[in-house]
């Protein structure tokens, strides 16, 4: 896979880290699933994987555009975190990954470095933003990076398990929804600031 | 296909159809045929227990399937876990209010997910590979967090949203793991990272060990082990009891059984004493973790979580030592944690209908009110405190003896101290629950408590007969098979 994909990826997830908007968030991850299923066809020259990668990428996206339809949010909600905290948090966060993980072992060592940065970045989304839904997007980032990761694997890749994963990923947030919607329903907004009651 | 193939396939389809028919058949029928499944689907899984204890030094280890005897083991725990739960499902729906579903909806879509929830349980202990392991472990979340979420409540969506979250982020961690393993295995790729393959693993062992720790600290968010068990007490303490049976007695031993098949498989490699260490530090530190909130006084279902954090770190402790009487102490306590802690929930539903202050504070002497329970309550408590002759205490005193056994003298003293502690904890909880003082008024009397009661009888007559076998599981064929492992 080319640097310059490698590297669009990279600056697309850190977008993810910084943006502000839901619709903004889901088109970024949408168009890394994109991508990753274009360097499938054309690098990894397996088909199967791409249709797996782009199918659940549009299913996502178009799951996700209907939910923000539906739970339009009265007000802002503000992430505890400033943008550019944020940024720097997950530029620290994927630095070290790099550092920790010594190889890991892909087709390139700048592949190696991408996948580390981007599951970086997914955890710090979901670890620093409020709302539901970019905590779920956090998540696809991680995936989207292990995506990466299957597709750079040397040797060939399992359909069945690549298949699986996209699977277990749409199901889990089909799940999500469903507790995004009941939450907004029960508290007026897509915030996790107003789940702090289980304590001891 | 083997008979054995054969039985692993039905073992995870019978439930997974039986949930496709809960959502066709009439309405009035949904019960009966969520029990008629559960019963056909345990029957199958224990059927494929026998065969796998009858020749534990035969194992089938096929690319996607492998029936051994841990294999054998777990899936027992999870037959008879899940058909406790379907059995005890139709009082539990009867007595709830609201859910995230409408009424007429509620028994399909509750059973139907919950027999989802077993087919995928069934399927972890059965996979022939990791990322299988791992797609079954992931299908339980899914699945899971709609039961936990179930009632709709603020606080079960709370539970249910924490234990997604943070479940799926710890399973993606754990798939960078095994993305760096399928990337050091000769033949490369995800399907073929068989457990037997692994220990050919020939990118490092540098490499190895950041594979095996990112896979093990994944896995420790879905196990419930500190520092990343945040969501197990919430998940377990607001779930629908039958459904915090199924986490805590099945989901979370058999996710700690993928650990241990991935310590087992990369021992070889990263070396067998850091391999073991990580189970160690995470068994010692849950254990740790776990006893200042078993010394307070918790609601009934917030107790029981907080000991499921204690018994995970116990069979940590115990799959490390991996020694024989280590080993028996981990089989018996996986089946004694499972039966007594599934009698613990159980209990919860008729308890908050006796008094509904058990929902959120500690209720104290209900065998001053109601006997029956309050025998209930004492038995389940007292199992899993290792109160003798629980079988709890003779897996514990084989645990730890089987440190000694293994050459780590002070791991064994660290975790007999704070099993001791635990213990003080759990036996002053047993007091105040059973014959501490009760209040006089807000309770009432339990009605339709037999079928508890004959489940009752059942479980502690198996955890007797447990109790009396312990002492001769560590010469057994099943303990040099569990030390063994799949290679």
């Amino acid at each position: 896979m080319s640097g310059a994909l490698l590297w669009v990826l990279v600056a697309t997830g850190l977008a993810v880290v910084v943006v502000r908007r839901r619709t903004l968030a889901v088109a970024l991850v949408t168009a890394q699933a994109l991508l990753l299923a274009g360097a499938a066809v054309v690098v990894d020259e397996s088909p199967g994987a791409a249709v797996a990668l782009a199918l659940r990428g549009v299913l996502l996206a178009a799951l996700f555009l209907f939910l923000v339809e539906r739970t339009r949010e009265p007000r802002p909600v503000r992430a505890g975190v400033a943008p550019l905290v944020r940024a720097g948090l997950a530029v620290l966060v994927a630095l070290v990954l790099t550092w920790l993980v010594p190889v890991v072992g892909l087709d390139s060592r700048n592949a190696d470095r991408a996948v580390l940065t981007l599951v970086g970045f997914g955890l710090v989304v979901s670890a620093t933003r409020r709302t539901t839904l970019h905590q779920v997007l956090g998540i696809v980032l991680v995936e989207n990076a292990l995506a990466l990761a299957a597709l750079e694997l040397p040797g060939s890749a399992s359909l069945l398990i690549e298949i699986g994963v996209a699977v277990d990923l749409l199901l889990v947030t089909l799940v999500a929804a469903v507790f995004h919607e009941r939450i907004f329903a029960e508290f007026g907004a897509g915030d996790t600031a107003a789940l702090r009651s289980l304590r001891d | 296909m083997t008979s054995r193939e054969l039985l692993a396939l039905l073992a995870v389809a019978v439930p997974a159809v039986a949930a496709a028919v809960v959502g066709l058949v009439p309405r009035r029928a949904v019960g009966a045929a969520a029990v008629t499944g559960g019963v056909a689907g345990a029957t199958v899984a224990l059927a494929l227990t026998v065969v796998a204890l009858a020749r534990p030094d035969e194992p089938f280890v096929g690319k996607w399937v492998v029936v051994d005897a841990a294999s054998g083991l777990f899936l027992a725990v999870v037959a008879l876990v899940g058909l406790g739960s379907v059995v005890v499902s139709p009082a539990y729906l009867r007595s709830i209010g609201s859910s995230v579903v409408r009424e007429h909806r509620r028994p399909r879509t509750y059973y139907a997910v919950l027999l989802l929830f077993w087919a995928a349980l069934a399927a972890v202990p059965l996979a022939g590979n990791l990322p299988g392991a791992w797609l079954a472990v992931e299908a339980t979340t899914a699945a899971s967090a709609l039961l936990v979420g179930f009632t709709g409540s603020p606080r079960a969506l709370e539970a249910g949203w924490k234990y997604l979250i943070l479940t799926s982020l710890g399973l993606g961690v754990a798939l960078l793991g095994i993305v760096l393993l399928a990337a050091g295995v000769p033949g490369g790729g995800l399907g073929g990272l068989s457990w037997e393959a692994l220990p050919s693993f020939s990118s490092g062992a540098d490499t190895a060990l950041v594979a095996y720790l990112l896979v093990l600290a994944g896995l420790a968010a879905k196990i419930g082990w500190a520092p990343v068990h945040n969501w197990l007490p919430d998940a377990h303490s607001e779930a629908p009891p039958p459904v915090s049976a199924l986490l805590s007695a099945a989901l979370l031993p058999c996710v700690l059984l993928v650990a241990w098949r991935s310590e087992q498989a990369l021992a070889p490699v990263v070396g067998e004493a850091t391999a073991q260490s990580a189970l160690v530090a995470f068994g010692l530190l849950s254990l740790a973790v776990a006893i200042p909130f078993l010394w307070r006084a918790l609601a009934w279902k917030r107790l029981l979580a907080y000991s499921s954090l204690e018994h995970m770190g116990v069979i940590a402790v115990g799959v490390a030592f991996a020694t024989p009487l280590a080993l028996a102490g981990v089989a018996v306590h996986v089946v004694g944690h499972a039966i007594a802690k599934a009698i613990g929930f159980y209990a919860a539903a008729p308890l908050l209908a006796h008094d509904p202050r058990a929902a959120r504070h500690q209720v104290t002497g209900v065998a001053r009110t109601d006997s029956r329970l309050g025998a209930t309550l004492g038995i389940s408590l007292g199992a899993l405190a290792g109160l003798p002759p629980s079988p709890l205490f003779a897996s514990e005193v084989l645990i730890v003896a089987g440190g000694f056994q293994a050459g780590r003298p002070w791991e064994a003293a660290v975790a007999a101290v704070l099993l001791a502690l635990g213990f003080l904890g759990l036996a002053h909880a047993l007091v105040e629950t059973t014959v501490g003082n009760a209040p006089r008024r807000g309770r009432r009397a339990v009605a339709r408590l037999a079928p508890l009661g004959v489940m009752v009888a059942v479980a502690t007559g198996a955890l007797l007969v447990l109790a009396g076998l312990a002492p001769f599981l560590p010469d057994s064929d099943l303990v040099t098979a569990l030390r063994r492992g799949i290679g």
